[in-house]
């Protein structure tokens, strides 16, 4: 059992060694120009220096970390706008039906459109940058939080419903005890997918046009010819996200081990 | 005399008719159904599957309402679900989220009752379940029989007035089955509550019961109330008895019609 497992783990990591071969490879022969690949081995090195700013390879060495936290921020209010919107308005319209047919409709509606085709009017709306980056991030992220929410809190055992009336739950605690807590599943899902797509939009926001931020990096290396601080970036995009997706399920998991404690 | 005081639980002339879709003329599930239970009395509703008595089960609980008649707990009309009338269903729908112990606090946190308290009384009816040790366990870690047994707990620590019961062993393995039925005996015969218990199980109602209501075929009727004369407290050996066999032949015929 445990061999075929790591079988099947030694699998996963051919193709990428495969790649990572390669690339050196061709780097290395110099076949193809450093400008359009750079090598692994430089990569690495712009990517440290990057962080750290030991050698100043780049006129953006050391820059990582203001770089980041503007992005992280942007991400972390984009995102909780689109929760503290998106949790409420989909627990209302998964369990009430005014609140479901008077809201549903509007928001599947604007949903059709996909939240690139929001720029140009949140340009016109908001300018260049800031705003419109956090426009984006909480619109896109709050379709995929509102439509779990409201899918989890729908699909609530009836008789799950009927446990909790009966034991003298009123209408508003069994929302917090028994709604809220069984459609979790489905909200964490939604959670962690709104998440991902948070980080989409922050790159399409900083691409347009930020001073600080990791997609805004990537936009003034491409035009000042870095190519490596076009990847490097990327990278570290990568990173964030998935600590970011760690980050909220350990959260979640923690919630519950909290739960598991209190209770002695 | 019986009178409608002493009546701890009363449903008088309950009907219920369900719209079938697509067609026009209404399925009557219960008809005309009047009884009363007595303080500490435990009376078995036993009836052929699709008689209508999980309705009328939920009609007691107030999760339905009937389309006319009257149902009223301690002489107060039942207007919804109450703790007052706790139900244990055919599923130990437990919470999953909570383990053992705080889905058995559940109810008496909503109460807002003392916290000490409710933790003492919780434990004294997790031991009456013999759910002792498991208090941190999740339901999903629980058998079937241990499930059902928390969710009884559940529903006794909050002291109802009335218990009602929807064929409540009937998803259990037989053998699990005996155990529990020996068990709400035992607890029945300490705690003396009153029930009301829904089952389609000859020998299960004679068992448990003091006194058997026979529902017919849809539309659902009471069509006979049988006392149980058996002496308490009672034990699996009963079932062999000539009298308990004459009984049983008596209620299987009132159930053929």
């Amino acid at each position: 059992m445990s061999e075929r497992n790591w079988n099947t783990d030694i699998i996963g990591f051919i193709l990428p060694a495969l790649i990572f071969i390669t690339w050196y490879l061709v780097t290395l022969e110099g076949k193809v120009p450093g400008y359009l690949i750079p090598s692994p081995v430089n990569l690495v090195r712009v990517a440290v220096d990057f962080a750290t700013g030991y050698a100043n390879l780049t006129p953006y060495g050391g820059t990582l970390p203001a770089h980041a936290l503007a992005s992280v921020q942007r991400v972390a209010l984009g995102f909780g706008l689109a929760a503290a919107f998106g949790l409420p308005l989909g627990f209302l319209t998964g369990r009430i039906n005014l609140a479901k047919s008077s809201l549903d409709p509007t928001v599947h509606l604007i949903r059709i459109i996909p939240g690139i085709g929001w720029l140009p009017i949140a340009m016109v709306w908001f300018g260049v940058g800031e705003t419109t980056t956090l426009f984006l991030v909480a619109l896109a992220a709050f379709f995929p939080i509102y439509v779990n929410a409201a899918q989890g809190a729908s699909s609530v055992s009836p008789l799950l419903i009927r446990a909790g009336r009966m034991l003298g739950a009123s209408r508003l605690t069994l929302f917090t005890t028994v709604i809220i807590p069984a459609a979790m599943p489905s909200t964490v899902a939604g959670l962690r997918l709104g998440l991902g797509i948070s980080w989409a939009y922050l790159v399409l926001g900083e691409l347009t046009g930020v001073t600080y931020g990791l997609g805004a990096v990537m936009m003034d290396a491409r035009m000042l010819g870095h190519v490596e601080m076009i990847l490097v970036p990327m990278i570290f995009i990568g990173l964030l996200g998935r600590v970011s997706d760690m980050l909220l399920v350990g959260s979640f998991k923690r919630l519950d081990m909290f739960r598991e404690e209190s209770k002695q | 005399m019986r009178s409608m005081h002493d009546a701890k639980l009363l449903a008088d002339s309950i009907s219920k008719s369900y719209s079938r879709p697509g067609e026009k003329n209404f399925l009557k599930v219960l008809d005309d159904i009047r009884f009363h239970i007595r303080e500490s009395e435990f009376v078995s509703i036993l009836g052929p599957s699709g008689c209508g008595k999980s309705t009328l089960l939920n009609i007691l609980a107030g999760f339905e309402t009937a389309d006319c008649g009257d149902v009223a707990c301690c002489g107060e009309p039942v207007k919804g679900p109450s703790p007052e009338r706790a139900v244990v269903f055919q599923s130990p729908v437990l919470f999953p989220w909570l383990d053992v112990k705080d889905n058995i606090l559940y109810g008496l946190k909503l109460k807002k009752e003392d916290r000490k308290e409710s933790e003492d009384l919780a434990s004294v009816y997790i031991k009456a379940v013999a759910l002792d040790g498991f208090e941190e366990y999740f339901p999903s870690q629980l058998s079937g029989g241990m499930q059902q047994r928390a969710a009884l707990a559940r529903a006794l620590v909050l002291r109802p007035k009335v218990l009602l019961m929807d064929e409540p062993f009937a998803s259990l393995d037989a053998q699990t089955r005996y155990s529990m039925q020996q068990l709400l005996l035992s607890l029945h015969g300490k705690y003396r509550h009153t029930m009301v218990f829904i089952t389609h199980d000859v020998e299960e109602a004679l068992l448990m019961s003091d006194r058997i209501c026979i529902m017919s075929k849809r539309p659902g009727r009471i069509v006979e109330e049988i006392d149980v004369p058996f002496e308490r407290p009672r034990s699996l050996s009963l079932t062999s008895t000539q009298e308990f066999s004459i009984l049983k032949t008596k209620i299987i015929a009132s159930l053929m019609g």
